[in-house]
């Protein structure tokens, strides 16, 4: 794992060029700009608002700060997969034609994400503010689990990035996953609300655990328990050591099937 | 002592194979892989594209590389630039290396000449501040002052080489690749890059190019290697390899007029 801290530290004149130069080419072309990454996650709440206050009658305290905070943090996880995902596809040109790390892509798709999530969490903020919400002290945790949260994201991104070079296919599963995801992640509801065997299996899911230290540190003013932490870092922590074992045996093969 | 010797290197080539897996029927998503697997039939076969070379670039050299298509060579190139690792064998390089393999330097049909000059460069591991005081120079040999902030897909291939080239040259690496791609400048153009590239290796960095012109290898490379088939058939002064190939065209011509017959 140094090595990737090391390589992105060395290149981070690279990713920023990648991340900034993503966000420009992703807004250029629209008039609204950089609002449209505002106003998707509001449409999204607007929409899981009505529908769940209204005819589920589901009664959740402080439900539109509940939901915003879910939409937002599902939000990075499926726009930094999303992006990585064609990350090299989209470079081949300068892939086949000049050597840099290839982990550069994947990573940056990562930052653009979190670029993305750092405005949504100052529109959190305004929200809290509109519904006259005081978070409690310990959401200046946040940060934490975001930072964790960054982790599990990089740990997908790299063998996504080169797994969709070599099967095609890739892409069409990862979104039925990341589909699937947003049902199985306590962001409409609580995770208490499942049937326990359902809550047995969903506890493993990387997601399901930072939304949960999220709502924990934002909404109720708790410390996530601490074997409940142990448990998120050192699963999240294995499975970006496996993402980042698949990106490196298919990473210098992946430049030959371009 | 011995460190002066080593680093009198720029470019050391050490017994390097490459074997290419050529797929007759590519299985490129996870569906084809899976029902494939229960599928005894063979689907691709291994073409070896370099055998066993090794060769030595010094500081100050210009190397030219010769020889017919399918030869390996641009695959030589790709690897020494680090695009592809070598099945076996080793690649030291000593410095910073640019390689101009195809129209441009990578550049994105998007973006605007200036950003393309700052991306590439910037990948290639130089500063944006070095950049920043070259840009003008850059854009100027290119002769490109009215299409600076065009968007490169706008770009005739001309216009992608001499940016390329100019770029290139600018942000001054130690060694420089080129892949036949010269020939598409016009006359002019092509006197100011050989201008360059004779005060690169007066400045010490080394050259390493493909070419099919031979009137070029002879004028100026200081040595030659003629790559056939993945082998590298000699390696030696210019007109001797040159000689060498000559007699290996006129030798498969020979074969493919008996054939014809």
């Amino acid at each position: 794992m140094t090595s990737i801290r090391e390589e992105m530290w060395t290149n981070r004149a690279i990713l920023f060029n990648f991340a900034i130069s993503d966000l420009k080419v992703r807004y250029r072309n629209s008039i609204l700009g950089v609002l449209w990454s505002i106003i998707e996650p509001l449409l999204m709440l607007s929409v899981l608002y009505f529908v769940f206050s209204t005819m589920f009658k589901f009664d959740i305290p402080n439900f539109p700060i509940y939901l915003l905070l879910g939409i937002i943090i599902y939000n990075c996880f499926k726009n930094g997969t999303s992006f990585a995902l064609n990350s090299l596809t989209n470079r081949s040109a300068l892939i086949t034609q000049i050597y840099f790390p290839r982990s550069i892509p994947a990573i940056s798709s990562a930052i653009t994400a979190s670029i993305m999530l750092a405005i949504e969490v100052g529109i959190l903020l305004i929200f809290m503010i509109a519904f006259q919400f005081v978070p409690p002290i310990t959401i200046l945790l946040l940060p934490l689990v975001l930072g964790l949260q960054f982790m599990f994201v990089v740990g997908v991104c790299l063998p996504l990035s080169v797994l969709n070079v070599k099967f095609k296919d890739t892409e069409f599963i990862w979104n039925v996953v990341v589909h699937a995801g947003f049902f199985l992640t306590p962001i409409f509801y609580q995770f208490d609300m499942l049937p326990e065997f359902v809550q047995n299996i969903l506890q493993f899911s990387p997601m399901v655990q930072i939304l949960t230290m999220a709502h924990h540190v934002v909404l109720y003013g708790l410390l996530p328990p601490i074997n409940s932490i142990l448990y998120a870092v050192g699963s999240i922590s294995v499975l970006t050591i496996i993402g980042y074992l698949i990106f490196r045996k298919y990473q210098a093969q992946m430049v030959e099937e371009m | 002592m011995r460190r002066c010797n080593l680093s009198e290197y720029a470019i050391r080539v050490k017994s390097v194979s490459k074997n290419f897996k050529i797929h007759h029927e590519k299985r490129d998503s996870v569906f084809e892989s899976m029902t494939g697997f229960f599928q005894k039939q063979k689907h691709s076969e291994i073409l070896q594209a370099l055998d066993n070379i090794s060769f030595d670039v010094k500081n100050g050299e210009i190397f030219g590389i010769i020889g017919p298509n399918g030869g390996g060579k641009s695959t030589l190139l790709r690897i020494i630039s680090k695009i592809y690792s070598p099945d076996s064998g080793s690649v030291d390089v000593q410095g910073k290396i640019i390689p101009i393999l195809a129209l441009g330097l990578g550049f994105h049909p998007e973006f605007t000449a200036i950003t393309n000059i700052y991306q590439s460069s910037i990948l290639l591991g130089f500063k944006k501040e070095t950049i920043d005081t070259r840009i003008k120079e850059i854009i100027k040999f290119a002769e490109l002052e009215k299409f600076a902030d065009t968007k490169v897909k706008n770009f005739s291939s001309g216009m992608l080489m001499r940016l390329a080239f100019a770029t290139s040259v600018f942000v001054d690496p130690d060694i420089l690749i080129f892949d036949e791609v010269l020939a598409v400048g016009d006359e002019n153009f092509q006197k100011k890059c050989a201008k360059t590239i004779l005060s690169f290796k007066e400045r010490g960095k080394a050259i390493v190019f493909v070419s099919h012109n031979m009137g070029l290898v002879r004028e100026y490379a200081d040595r030659v290697m003629f790559l056939n088939k993945g082998k590298a058939q000699t390696i030696g002064s210019p007109d001797d390899v040159i000689a060498a190939y000559g007699d290996f065209c006129r030798e498969r011509d020979k074969i493919s007029n008996v054939s014809n017959e």
